[in-house]
């Protein structure tokens, strides 16, 4: 690690080497028994010192309460609204089922025909045996 | 991320509606979203009011909590970051949607004896918000530079930038230098 580095990870991650990137601390540590190393670590040590002197309260046990207080009706409430969203989900699956078979019997099935299919009198399966008018010319 | 998350267990069972893990989760989580939100937002009450949105959040999904990309401490943090940044924009202070991205670094008022903490209390709200997130999260909360920038959703060199920045400026404000000597 050279002096650069080891001043820019200086300034990122203060003087405490724990927080430097864990890649870097084994050669951070080598380069901090330097004159140079030493250096840079004092003067960002200086600030880690002002900084160490910001403390958070620790939370009140009226805090605690309150979020405790909170967690078992919202715990209770959200598995209900899994529940819930759960079996709409399943009636819509079944939903979708229906409609689904639905469509592909329409698709499938043949075209009935009318029930009452009305014949002409002269109408036979070969088609139309009326009176043939070329066989009445021709006989007259 | 590697290894398997320390809390999963834990979000797992308040899931499953388990009250003693609903009060180990309170012990291991508030003091650090508290002090999170203490400091990104220098006011304790309103620290106090997003740990408790916080917490709902958790109660909230936890049943539906799946380990994705992101640890669940991690998605915390991100949530109570969310938070802090609501209540920021809501101040009558900030008169766009655009949280300033410089710091103020005028050197603070000569310190009273035994009023340091105040006046570091006051330099980190002068810092820009980025800056300010980024020294909590590495300094205060002690996560790692790769746990910070997943949480702020940058680079590991953008979170590097950030924090030099933010330290050179709490330097010109607490120590009376810009940390170059």
């Amino acid at each position: 690690m050279d002096a650069g580095r080891f001043a820019a990870l200086a300034d990122a991650y203060g003087s405490a080497l724990h927080r430097w990137p864990p890649a870097d601390q084994a050669a951070a540590m080598l380069f901090a028994e330097t004159d140079e190393g030493r250096a840079v670590l004092r003067r960002a040590g200086r600030l880690d010192t002002m900084l160490d002197r910001h403390r958070v309260e620790a939370p009140g046990p009226a805090l605690h309460r309150t979020i405790l207080a909170r967690a078992a009706a919202e715990v209770r409430q959200e598995r209900r609204r899994r529940f819930w969203w759960l079996g709409f989900g399943l009636a819509g699956v079944g939903l979708a089922g229906a409609v689904a078979g639905l469509a592909l019997v329409t698709v499938v099935s043949p075209d009935i025909q009318p029930d009452h299919y009305v014949m002409d009198a002269n109408a036979t399966s070969f088609g139309d045996a009326g009176p043939d008018v070329d066989q009445t010319e021709e006989d007259l | 991320m590697t290894g398997a998350d320390p809390d999963e267990e834990l979000v797992r069972r308040i899931g499953a509606g388990d009250p003693a893990a609903v009060q180990a989760m309170v012990a291991r989580k508030l003091p650090r979203i508290l002090a999170l939100a203490a400091r990104m937002l220098g006011d304790a009450a309103e620290a106090e009011d997003v740990a408790q949105e916080t917490f709902v959040r958790i109660w909230r999904h936890a049943s539906g909590w799946r380990q994705g990309h992101a640890r669940f401490d991690t998605w915390i943090h991100r949530v109570a970051l969310n938070l802090c940044y609501d209540r920021l924009r809501r101040r009558r202070e900030w008169t766009t949607d655009e949280l300033p991205e410089v710091a103020d670094d005028a050197p603070l008022p000569d310190a009273v004896p035994g009023d340091d903490e105040r006046r570091v209390n006051q330099a980190l709200q002068r810092l820009a918000p980025r800056q300010r997130e980024a020294i909590v999260l590495v300094y205060y909360q002690e996560l790692s530079n790769i746990e910070a920038a997943g949480v702020m959703q940058i680079s590991v060199d953008a979170l590097e930038s950030l924090l030099a920045r933010g330290r050179r400026a709490l330097q010109a404000m607490l120590v009376g230098d810009d940390g170059n000597d």
